[in-house]
């Protein structure tokens, strides 16, 4: 059978010469048509009339769900190759069909914003050439995870093209991508946290020939088994990307055949100009004019960490800045006002912030729509040179991107969530925050077999910031992938052999208060049993060392806490064993420290990056992602809510709901919350005098603070960030015409 | 003993099988001949007894027979429900408890996540539209119980094994957790300890801590382990089937055994069956009831394969078209697909199943117009209050059919149902024409069009989304409204062959009719065979697996002994769970014998696996130097039944008997008035051909022919559409 299946892939492998009359374009010329079509137009590849849709709907219909249709099956059929549970069902993978220039026709179900990011690769390739010296054939089977020449957002996502060419000419891509489990760098796992350069990125890949005739060569299986450390997951995650494309590739061969060449080429030109049309009604239809600004902040911890690389050995605060201007042909993101690049692992190509933008936009916009490329072209972005969006300088490390672009992304969203609930559409807008967490590493067992691992689960759902109109939910979504799953503990287990549950949790009461309150996020006690000669982990991260992904929350609410870790070192865990009273997540642990329950010889909380965290018998590790931030002044709240919140466990502090949302209760003899509605309305009151006895007036507020942007009284990571940041025009002006500063005001970065 | 299947002795040799779907109750009698007879009747919930009479009655009749005497003459009566899934998505089943491993309190609140099952592309990709499930438990009745067991790693043997114990049972949490649920006044007990699938024995001991504790406290509440319902990996698919299984299955039991109990009132001397869900027939029984949760549209697809086995089809699509949806099934090489992990209602089981997929359009759909004047079609449904024609409020599908002409008023249910045609129009007229600005017969003309091309797209889909070619399928098509939409739902694609029967309508009671009577037991297992391996090794493997089969024939003869199988008369089918070490998802391959012996039979079993991988996927995925890793031995038991059978019949002139022709009406079909004549299914004959526009009309459906078609019957009088 599997030599049946080889000659069928053989005879799909149509790798036709052109006859000689017939000049076949490059690339590159096919790349510069589209451009010149697009630009000189202002519609896709200059399609002004929908020719194929309008005088044959039904064909054109039937030709978009065959190729739809098979996208959807490559996923549905070869995940189950797979050795990750991200790519298996955590809806870390992806597959798609492209057009020769890269742009997306059609996409399966995962973390589908990677599409936006297909034309780098292909440019790559089409501008050095890769047709012309050495040739592009039917079936090639291209490897990519370099940021800078494939766009690819960090090494840790890794993508397979694989070109359809029919007599000579390339006409479409199938794509494969997925996120592995180890990715090779110093630091193991598949975000390496501290890489200063892109050298210490892992197994880092320009747009490279790793196959022929939908087969790897064989030197490509030694390149996982000496440059990563899980060779088996990611040699199956390789087979997989490469399987689903196998089922694109052999269908397209037989769409063209049944269409015939001249309808596929029209027709997916209409397919993006039919997309791209309907995205622009939608953005007209939801948001309203005008600029939405959003900031966040994220702190890279390195001093004292890098000694080995001296240039590296400073902490940075990133600024994330972004503006949303709906306009006529779309929307601008701006991300001009953000930080410079840096010798950090943070820093995004181009290719990664489109990723992260995606998200929101193809969410709020494609959903209804072919989700094709037009999204692209109804999004501009402006991500300025030197900025950490778009590095001037071509080692910059892009490892752990997702650590602060998940910010981007949350701003963009965020922007249309205010903008639909201004127009209101209150079933469509909510608290977006993107606090996402996870863990990696590396082991040695006692027999000396090495594996590196990383587990993903609360990559997998975060609870949902509180509507406009109600609370949140607890673990309903994700921003990154729209069939997010956090994946089954039983399956998480095999994957690091010494690393056991003791908790998977609802951490209650960690959210953002508000009118209404976020959905909860996430906590798991791991437990390290017999760790055998080595066992170490460390964990990236988007919603630690930082300020949430919104600095501010939604209409006078607080947004979702940021996350954190312990580590809790040398314990008695065999007493608490015996007893049957193990930690089960982050608070209980911590209260049963507190109570002298459970003993720890080397506590850590970790609420920055932390370095490598070495695993002894009966350590414990302990995380906590996923919280979500409120809507509404908490003072608003409904003060059944609260009691409602206070008798199920989802608030399990009174005396904090009580300075939070001003609610007076008692505990009747079942130990039931009841409210006691006069001391309650008397609290509130209390409160907001309160809040009125401690604020000043703006203008107050304004010329204290402005004495200390005159005077340079700032931090050093403060100076230094908004040294970077003025030095792009547009947030100097911003920022220089808020505190009405001096005209040749600056600021220079200072050593720390 | 009863009897759990009657032989097939000359007295008895007649089978009943019904289908209560949320409409219908249709009921279909196999005639000793393998001729059939359908009785209809409108579904009532909350008395299904009363409708299978009803139903039972009325098949009966029609052969001028007494409901007691086809009961008597009866060798086996399978009746297939929607009660299990409308108490799910009513949540009107038992109050449930949990004892789950201590530090996954949260777990049915969480639910893995998931929160898009049964979603489309479109809708996923809206996260907004993302929601968990209607809660099966509360959240304060699940307790957590201080133990653990290890699953072993993917790597292989370095580190624990599996089922090493961590942690040892907590009896004091237990009876505390057993004792907090006796208070709440819970009405079953589950457990779900982690890995109770490598080894069930800390669920077992909770098992029975709980049954103690419940004998001290003098209540009398099931305790239902996880290990004993889906002894499967991945807990929060295990956690799924226990929940279906606590909360809906044993109290539909009661409602099955009541049925049961009218049948054997009327002299049946065997067990009722039901389906389970991923084919095959159980006794009420049956312990692990939950597997028979959507037995309905199960009949249908058995009863396709057991079409394209007489037939010789390779390759069907079906397409199923009731009162409230059109599901569509695929059967390659004459087997059902099957999916390993069932999404029903919004929650993802451990659970086999037949691989369905569906639409919210069906007959009896609601349609109307919202206030941006967009036209929604489902998906609430009449049920079997069928439209404003009959006895419901809300403009439907066959309110419209009935007003443009495709179905007769007259003629509902052979005319025992009169239906009202001027309501329907009037209806039609202010949900839909009026709103939109259209004409009354152009906006009804309109909402089929639309019904029909989302029919058409799921079939599409359905096909192109496995990959395969639409030229190579013969569409079976079926369900009350089935031939009444086929015209529009297969227009434009091109099938080998498009076919019905003339019972289309009671097709799925059909097919649940051709079921066998099998059970499957599975058993976890995390046995690996890395390349290499030692002859000894090798050896050792196969005793285990050999060992495994022989211990599943154990439980399977006993289990299907206590409902009345000979344990003599079972056959078995041997299978295994396998998939390259590393990988997450296992791959079912069904071996030829249940002989494993020594290295040789190892090396079969690896074949068949490769055989079966590559069927799938393309050569470049295999990965044999990975080696191998067994996670399920299962085994399929099944005992004999009789079966029906498809005659062949004498063929007659292509003409179509006089006395066939009924009247001939006007349609407004395709946006104009257009003649179709009427013609009685029951008097064409085979070997007849039917030129379109034409009605065939049957007391049960309406085949509609369209201009340019054609309908010619076969010697099975099987219906083939040109």
């Amino acid at each position: 059978m599997a030599e049946a299946l080889s000659e069928r892939n053989e005879v799909l492998v149509k790798n036709l010469k052109p006859a000689e009359s017939t000049p076949v374009p490059t690339l590159r010329e096919i790349i510069a048509k589209r451009d010149q079509l697009t630009e000189s137009t202002g519609h896709y590849y200059g399609v002004t009339e929908l020719s194929l849709r309008d005088s044959d709907p039904i064909k054109y219909e039937r030709f978009y769900a065959k190729m739809h249709s098979a996208v959807l099956a490559a996923r549905e059929s070869a995940r189950f190759v797979a050795a990750s549970p991200g790519s298996r069902e955590m809806g870390e993978s992806l597959w798609g069909l492209a057009t020769a220039e890269g742009d997306t026709l059609a996409v399966s179900l995962g973390f589908l914003s990677h599409t936006a990011i297909l034309p780098v690769s292909i440019r790559y390739m089409a501008n050095n050439d890769y047709d012309v010296n050495d040739g592009i054939d039917d079936g090639d089977v291209y490897a990519v995870s370099d940021g800078l020449t494939g766009g690819v957002p960090h090494p840790g996502d890794f993508y397979t093209y694989v070109p359809i060419v029919v007599e000579g000419e390339v006409v479409s891509w199938a794509v494969g991508i997925n996120h592995l489990m180890e990715n090779g760098a110093p630091v193991a796992g598949s975000w390496a946290t501290f890489s200063v350069d892109t050298f210490m990125d892992g197994l880092v890949c320009p747009p490279m020939r790793t196959g022929r005739k939908l087969k790897q060569e064989s030197w490509w299986k030694a390149i996982w088994e000496r440059r990563t450390r899980a060779a088996t997951m990611n040699i199956l995650d390789d087979k997989m990307r490469l399987a689903g494309c196998a089922m694109i590739h052999e269908a397209v061969h037989k769409l063209i055949d049944e269409f015939g060449m001249a309808y596929y080429k029209r027709a997916i030109r209409e397919v993006i100009e039919e997309s791209r049309r309907m995205i622009l009604d939608n953005m007209k239809a939801l948001l309203v004019p005008g600029t939405y600004n959003g900031c966040a902040f994220r702190l890279v911890r390195y001093e004292g960490l890098q000694n080995v690389w001296s240039h590296a050995n400073k902490n940075t605060l990133i600024h994330v800045r972004a503006s949303v201007e709906p306009n006529e042909n779309g929307l601008l993101l701006d991300t001009e006002g953000s930080s410079k690049w840096g010798y950090h692992s943070y820093n995004a190509t181009p290719g990664g912030a489109d990723c992260a933008v995606f998200l929101g936009m193809i969410n709020s916009f494609s959903h209804n729509t072919k989700v094709t490329a037009g999204i692209e072209l109804a999004v501009q972005r402006h991500y300025p040179v030197g900025s950490i969006y778009n590095p001037d300088n071509e080692y910059a490390s892009n490892a752990n991107l997702w650590a602060q672009t998940v910010a981007l992304n949350s701003i963009g969203f965020n922007a249309v969530s205010r903008a639909t609930y201004s127009r209101g559409y209150l079933e469509e807008s909510f608290t977006i925050d993107g606090n996402w967490g996870a863990f990696q590493g590396a082991g040695t067992a006692k027999d000396g077999t090495s594996y590196g691992f990383t587990n993903f689960e609360w990559l997998g759902g975060t609870g949902r910031g509180a509507w406009c109109y109600r609370d949140g939910e607890p673990l309903v979504w994700a921003a990154w992938s729209q069939i997010a799953t956090i994946g089954d503990a039983e399956e998480f287990e095999s994957t690091v052999p010494p690393l056991f549950y003791l908790g998977r949790k609802l951490l209650k009461g960690y959210f953002g208060y508000g009118k209404y309150r976020g959905g909860p996020g996430n906590s798991a006690v791991h437990w390290c049993v017999e760790p055998g000669q080595h066992l170490a982990l460390t964990r990236p991260n988007g919603g630690l060392s930082c300020t949430p992904s919104v600095g501010l929350g939604m209409s006078g609410a607080y947004p979702g806490p940021g996350s954190f870790m312990i580590s809790a070192r040398g314990t008695n865990l065999d007493e608490l064993i015996s007893e049957g009273e193990t930690p089960r997540d982050a608070t209980e642990l911590l209260a049963m420290i507190d109570e002298g329950q459970l003993k720890v010889e080397n506590l850590e909380i970790w609420k920055t990056d932390c370095p490598e965290l070495a695993l002894k018998n009966n350590d414990l590790f302990v995380d906590a992602a996923g919280s979500s931030g409120g809507w509404g002044d908490p003072l608003d709240r409904d003060p059944m809510l609260v009691i409602e919140d206070l008798n199920t466990g989802m608030t399990p502090n009174y005396n904090f709901v009580h300075e939070m949302n001003g609610v007076v209760a008692v505990q009747n003899d079942q130990g039931e919350w009841q409210l006691d509605e006069q001391a309650t309305a008397e609290k509130r009151i209390a409160i907001r005098r309160a809040r009125l006895d401690e604020s000043q007036t703006a203008e107050s507020w304004w010329h204290a603070e402005r004495q200390n942007v005159v005077t340079k009284n700032f931090k050093t990571e403060i100076q230094e960030m908004y040294a970077q940041s003025i030095s792009f025009e547009k947030f100097n002006l911003e920022f220089c015409g808020f505190w009405q500063l001096e005209a040749g005001y600056s600021l220079e970065a200072v050593e720390s | 003993m009863t009897e759990v299947i009657a032989a097939a002795d000359s007295d008895r040799q007649y089978i009943l099988a019904l289908d209560a779907g949320g409409t219908m109750t249709d009921a279909i009698l196999v005639k000793p001949d393998g001729t059939f007879t359908v009785g209809k009747s409108i579904s009532r919930r909350e008395n299904e007894p009363l409708s299978y009479r009803e139903s039972t009655s009325d098949a009966a009749a029609q052969i001028g027979m007494s409901v007691e005497e086809i009961h008597s003459l009866c060798a086996a009566d399978i009746y297939c429900g929607t009660g299990m899934l409308n108490t799910i998505l009513t949540g009107d089943g038992r109050k449930v408890g949990l004892l789950v491993t201590r530090g996954f309190e949260d777990i049915t609140v969480m639910e893995g996540g998931l929160s898009y099952l049964g979603q489309s592309q479109a809708e996923a990709l809206h996260q907004q539209l993302h929601k968990h499930t209607r809660r099966l438990v509360e959240p304060k009745n699940v307790h957590g119980v201080s133990e653990r067991l290890g699953g072993g790693c993917y790597q292989g043997n370095i580190h624990l094994p599996a089922g090493a114990e961590l942690i040892p049972l907590h009896e004091g949490q237990v009876r505390k957790g057993a004792n907090a649920l006796i208070d709440a006044g819970v009405e079953v007990i589950g457990i779900l300890f982690l890995y109770s699938f490598v080894d069930p024995i800390h669920e077992h001991q909770a098992k029975a801590i709980c049954e103690s504790v419940l004998k001290e406290r003098n209540v009398d509440i099931p305790v239902v382990c996880s290990a004993d319902v889906a002894p499967v990996s991945k807990e929060n698919g295990r956690l799924k089937s226990l929940l279906f299984q606590c909360f809906a299955a044993e109290q539909v039991r009661e409602s099955l055994l009541a049925v049961e109990t009218q049948a054997r009132e009327y002299g049946f001397k065997g067990r009722l069956l039901t389906l389970l869900s991923y084919g095959g027939a159980v006794n009420m029984e049956y312990p692990r009831l939950y597997e028979t949760m959507i037995s309905g549209p199960i009949g249908g697809l058995i009863g396709a394969q057991f079409i394209a086995e007489k037939l010789d089809l390779n390759s069907v699509v079906t397409a199923d078209m009731g009162g409230t949806s059109f599901d569509v099934g695929l059967i390659i090489d004459k087997r059902i697909g099957i999916t390993k992990s069932a999404d029903l209602a919004g929650h993802r089981l451990a659970l086999p199943m037949v691989e369905l997929d569906s639409v919210g359009s069906g007959a009896g759909s609601v349609v109307y117009v919202d206030e941006y004047k967009r036209l929604h079609v489902g998906p609430e449904s009449a049920g079997a209050k069928v439209g404003i024609c009959f006895k419901y409020d809300r403009l439907t599908v066959t309110d419209i059919n009935v007003a443009l002409g495709y179905v007769d008023p007259d003629y509902f249910l052979g005319g025992q149902m009169k239906l009202d045609r001027e309501r329907a129009l009037a209806a039609l007229k202010e949900t839909v024409a009026v709103p939109l600005g259209l004409d009354v017969y152009e906006a009804g003309a309109g909402v089929l069009d639309i019904v029909n091309t989302e029919m058409n797209d799921l079939l599409r889909t359905m096909i192109a989304s496995k990959g395969y070619d639409t030229h190579d399928f013969t569409l079976l098509y079926y369900g009350g409204a089935g031939p009444v939409h086929m015209y529009g739902f297969a227009e434009g694609i091109e099938f080998a062959d498009v076919i019905t029967l003339p019972w289309a309508a009671g097709f799925s009671a059909f097919g649940a009719a051709c079921a066998e009577y099998m059970h499957r037991y599975d058993r976890g297992s995390r046995l690996l065979i890395p390349n290499g391996m030692s002859e000894e090794g090798l050896t050792d493997a196969a005793t285990q697996i050999r060992t495994a089969w022989q211990d599943l024939e154990r439980d399977a003869r006993a289990e299907m002994a206590l409902e009345g199988v000979d344990p003599e008369m079972l056959k078995f089918r041997y299978g295994v769970s396998a998939r390259y070490i590393g990988q997450l998802e296992s791959f079912d391959t069904v071996l030829p014998n249940g002989e494993m012996e020594g290295p040789s039979g190892i090396a079969r079993m690896i074949a068949a696996f490769e055989e079966m991988y590559t069927k799938i996927y393309p050569a470049g995925a295999r990965f044999p130097d990975a080696g191998y890793s067994l996670t399920t031995v299962n085994l399929e038991a099944i005992a004999p039944k009789p079966q029906p059978s498809l005659p062949e019949h004498k063929l007659s002139g292509k003409q179509p008997s006089a006395e066939a022709y009924v009247e001939s009406r006007d349609v407004y079909h395709k946006n104009k008035w257009t003649k179709f004549s009427v013609y009685e299914m029951a008097a064409l004959q085979p070997g007849n051909e039917i030129l379109g526009p034409a009605i065939i009309r049957d007391p049960m459906t309406t085949v509609v022919i369209p201009p340019a078609r054609m309908m010619s019957i076969d010697a099975r009088r099987i219906l083939h559409y040109r």
